[in-house]
């Protein structure tokens, strides 16, 4: 289901994924009903009962997770420093191609 | 301007959010000028707004996105005309809301803001757009799972970026909007939030955003601007983006600041309707 690169970068160089305020989450778990590619995992039985497993399947500049999130509790990094670096790697790609 | 509406709010009593939407619905429907649904009532007993909800244009408030009136709104086969979020108008605002559930100085606020906005007058001027300038009729490919047909326009003039959505651009402006893989995704799309006309949008910016019962969804902006122009006519009748994203549902217009830049981070329709196809075949739709 994820995707290996966006824009032809690989999508490991690219950092973008949800955080969770712990100190805001209530553990509705809204968010892992919504998303289709399996970003977060539940661990029903330990404390910190949702964590972000594959950040990597998150789609980037995708944000749709938070318009579920009743607390406000996911946040992404700056699109605008995200768009620049691709911008850069694409860049040296080029370069090195 | 509310008047004659139904009011749906969400019934969060526990959640100070939740308490204010209450406090708008009951403002909204003081003397005779609105008709409040209680959306646990209706859930038990809907026979006593069926004539309120078939009568009325609606409001829906909700709290938070957890979207429990629209969802309420969804189940039973309501249309709504306008819906607020509290979280997000508060947001906008730059006011926070208290953990607790009075209703203190900043509340107060925010529900006379709210309140203010919802009784104005509509001003619609200056919100229409240039129409001579882009077509409506596009020639189109399309890719077909099941029942399901996924089109996508070919004319060279369209630009897309992975999230989806596209850039029809003619000269500095361009008009923005949605493809088939989301509007099919979404399923019935229910409500049209417009972005601000006036609002600078960056790259991979928030351009308005779309909702179905399944979920809200924001149009990631393939290019840079300013919003010149929001199609009105979505905010009556959605359900166009359904029938077709590219021509009657369109989003946006913006005037474009940096095409040439925003270029590198685009596709066109050849690499596009590729990556459309796999996400096709692996989505359940």
């Amino acid at each position: 289901m994820s995707e290996t690169t966006f824009m032809g970068v690989e999508r490991d160089k690219i950092d973008w994924k949800p955080v969770i305020d712990y100190t805001k989450c209530d553990y509705c778990m809204e968010c892992v009903k919504f998303c289709p590619h399996k970003v977060f995992e539940v661990k029903q039985n330990e404390e910190i009962k949702l964590i972000v497993k594959n950040p990597n399947n998150c789609v980037v500049f995708c944000r749709a997770c938070s318009k579920t999130c009743g607390p406000d509790a996911l946040s992404f990094p700056d699109k605008n420093e995200t768009t620049k670096k691709i911008k850069e790697i694409r860049k040296e790609m080029e370069g090195n191609g | 301007m509310v008047e004659n509406y139904a009011v749906l709010p969400c019934n969060g009593l526990d959640k100070c959010a939740g308490v204010i939407s209450g406090e708008i619905a009951k403002r909204l429907c003081e003397g005779d000028k609105n008709e409040m649904i209680c959306p646990v009532f209706y859930r038990v007993a809907e026979a006593r707004y069926n004539k309120i909800a078939a009568e009325r244009p609606l409001l829906v408030i909700d709290g938070c996105p957890t979207r429990c009136a629209s969802k309420l709104a969804a189940e039973k086969n309501l249309k709504m005309s306008k819906k607020i979020t509290i979280t997000e108008e508060a947001k906008t605002r730059n006011i926070s809301l208290a953990n607790g559930l009075r209703l203190c100085e900043n509340e107060n606020s925010l529900i006379e803001i709210i309140l203010s906005g919802l009784l104005a007058d509509d001003n619609k001027n200056d919100r229409s757009c240039d129409k001579s300038l882009f077509l409506n009729q596009f020639e189109y490919a399309s890719y077909q799972k099941d029942k399901f047909i996924f089109r996508l326009p070919k004319n060279a003039e369209f630009f897309f970026n992975e999230n989806d959505c596209w850039a029809y651009v003619i000269g500095n402006r361009a008009r923005v909007g949605v493809t088939d893989f989301v509007q099919k995704s979404l399923a019935d799309i229910l409500y049209f939030f417009p972005p601000d006309i006036g609002a600078q949008i960056d790259q991979f910016g928030e351009a308005g955003s779309v909702e179905s019962a399944k979920a809200v969804v924001e149009l990631i902006s393939p290019v840079s601007g300013k919003v010149v122009a929001i199609n009105e006519i979505l905010e009556q009748k959605p359900e166009l983006i359904n029938e077709n994203p590219y021509e009657l549902g369109w989003i946006a217009e913006i005037e474009l600041s940096d095409f040439e830049s925003d270029k590198e981070l685009l596709i066109g329709f050849d690499k596009y309707f590729e990556i459309m196809k796999k996400k096709v075949d692996e989505f359940n739709v």
